[in-house]
């Protein structure tokens, strides 16, 4: 492998894991709260491209500016979360709490093919591709490679805001701290006044953005298709495993791992590159069955 | 200003609690002794709304049955659980004030809370920015009584507070109790014991726990032991 294949390799990597990020730190936030293995997160992640892809094509074909694509990557993505993720929590999810594990995952399987044939009803079969973003920030030339600014420096940049802004949210505002309370014990939170249900509520929504906006910004690279939401929450459910449930910092660096394993598969060994991420999981939960950041003793629920 | 009425609660399709009436009045100190798995921690649990249960609890002559678990707190009832669960994310302090900024004190306030629990827990103020995962289990029971002291105006309740801590820390925080009912003499507490010698001093009343039913017991030096009443075997 040369030096160039490698640096591509690498590119290709940290912007791919950029995204899942996005997408996996949603979910072990929700997990970390709800004790629910989410199936229909990935579901925000698909509608988030959709949403993000169907309305800038349409400011473009229209002929505004396609800078607008960036601030519409936002609005979709808490559009998504709040008006789609809300009602699903208060309205589906809240009811399976108690429900024993393999019902609440059924629950949210079914969740999750209810919103896509949302999908196809709202935006049918066709692939949409819109990759005005990527183009109006043009290219980088490094170690003679020309590279798009998007995926090597929008995307990571992005992912590292995110982490950054999540940790600051969760640990210096309010709503942020009674998450981080309701996550290592719901009870004594509850016996201090927080009102569980409010924090579920925000969790879910800040989760649902959190995949919506990695959808929407994966939708400037790539074709927007249907069963693009499963394919992700695969992947995310792996990093998450990896990590080690409701670790935050865990998936930033988890997916770095599983997206740079990933990509030198696409160059090295292309037969293997579907599997390199499972065959990470494999190998960290053999030797450490409770993820990479995770706690040996479980907590309380 | 507490009262059960025939509150019975079933965990796991047993009847944990069995019909328990009882009323506790304003700034009694009463003790809930009982043998470990006899029902104390269900009693504190069921005023905190943690249990399904039958019946009723009346606080300050409200039917608080029904009310949601987590309005409970702002009436001013102040809970430190049997482990000391605190936050271990936040420091001390944090984990002391979180109960203030949830219930959206005002500044003045928070300060005037904050300094009553420095007040009759001086060692808090001095581990205040040590983050709460840190601390030993005795501090951290004594953050856990500071915890619920914020909130806890009117009524104070600890579960099993001694158990597991060592001798001078224990008597630290018979002291720091000791404090409390001078510095606030109207304030109701609960605190449950398997031990009743242990509040012998400070305890006015005692409620009796076992096989699910409360009686009224006494904790006067020459009264029998409650849980272990002397055995006839020493008779003639
Ligand atoms: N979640 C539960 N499911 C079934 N039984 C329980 C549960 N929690 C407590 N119990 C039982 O209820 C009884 C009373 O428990 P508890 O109130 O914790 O006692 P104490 O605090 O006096 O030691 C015990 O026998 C215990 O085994
Ligand atoms: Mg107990």
């Amino acid at each position: 492998m040369n030096l160039q294949l490698f640096a591509l390799a690498f590119f290709d990597g940290i912007a791919y894991a950029a995204l899942v990020f996005l997408v996996a730190v949603g979910l072990t936030l929700i997990f970390g709260v709800l004790r629910v293995l989410n199936v229909a997160h990935g579901s925000f992640y698909a509608m988030g491209a959709y949403a993000t892809a169907s309305t800038v094509g349409a400011i473009v074909a229209a002929g505004y500016s396609p800078w607008l694509a960036f601030p519409m990557m936002i609005i979709a993505s808490a559009l998504i979360g709040g008006l789609i993720g809300g009602p699903v929590e208060k309205l589906l999810l809240r009811r399976i709490y108690d429900m024993e594990e393999v019902l609440q995952i059924l629950v949210t399987f079914a969740v999750f093919m209810i919103l896509e044939d949302v999908q196809r009803l709202v935006w049918g079969v066709q692939p949409y591709f819109e990759s005005s973003a990527l183009m109006v920030l043009g290219t980088v030339d490094v170690l003679g490679i020309t590279y798009t600014a998007y995926q090597l420096i929008l995307l990571p940049v992005v992912a590292i805001l995110v982490l950054v802004g999540l940790r600051i949210f969760l640990r210096h505002t309010l709503s942020g701290k009674l998450i981080l309370a309701v996550t290592e014990d719901r009870e004594a939170a509850t016996a201090i006044g927080v009102n569980v249900d409010r924090v579920y509520l925000v969790t879910f929504v800040v989760g649902a953005s959190l995949a919506a906006f990695g959808g929407a910004l994966a939708s400037a690279t790539t074709s927007v298709i249907p069963g693009m939401g499963a394919d992700m929450i695969v992947l995310s459910f792996a990093v998450v495993a990896t990590a080690g449930l409701g670790r935050i910092e865990g998936a930033a660096i988890t997916a770095l791992l599983i997206g740079l394993g990933r990509s030198f598969a696409v160059y090295l060994a292309p037969e293997l590159d579907v599997l390199v991420p499972y065959l990470i999981m494999l190998a960290v939960l053999l030797v450490r069955p409770e993820g990479l950041f995770g706690m040996a003793h479980t907590r309380k629920i | 200003m507490l009262e059960f009425r025939d509150v019975t609660v079933t965990l796991g399709g047993v009847r944990v609690l069995r019909d328990v009436s009882f009323l506790i009045n304003t700034s009694d100190t009463v003790a809930l002794i009982g043998a470990n798995g006899a029902g104390k921690t269900t009693t504190l649990r069921s005023i905190m709304g943690f249990t399904h249960m039958t019946g009723e609890i009346r606080f300050l002559r409200e039917d608080i049955t029904k009310l949601p678990p987590a309005k409970r707190p702002g009436l001013g009832i102040g809970y430190a659980a049997e482990d000391r669960r605190l936050f271990s994310a936040f420091t001390v302090e944090e984990n002391i004030l979180m109960p203030a900024q949830v219930a959206r004190l005002t500044a003045q306030e928070t300060t005037r809370r904050l300094g009553r629990v420095y007040t009759i827990l001086p060692e808090l103020k001095e581990m205040a920015g040590r983050p709460a995962g840190s601390v030993s289990g005795g501090q951290g029971k004594m953050v856990a009584l500071g915890r619920a002291l914020m909130i806890g105006t009117r009524l104070i309740m600890l579960d099993e507070p001694f158990q597991g801590l060592a001798p001078a820390l224990a008597r630290r925080y018979a002291e720091a109790l000791r404090t409390l009912r001078d510095h606030d003499p109207d304030v109701t507490l609960i605190i449950t014991e398997s031990n009743p010698g242990l509040l012998r001093r400070f305890a006015d009343r005692a409620l009796v726990v076992e096989r699910g039913e409360m009686r009224e017991g006494s904790l006067a030096e020459d009264a029998p032991d409650p849980l272990h009443p002397a055995s006839p075997a020493t008779t003639p």
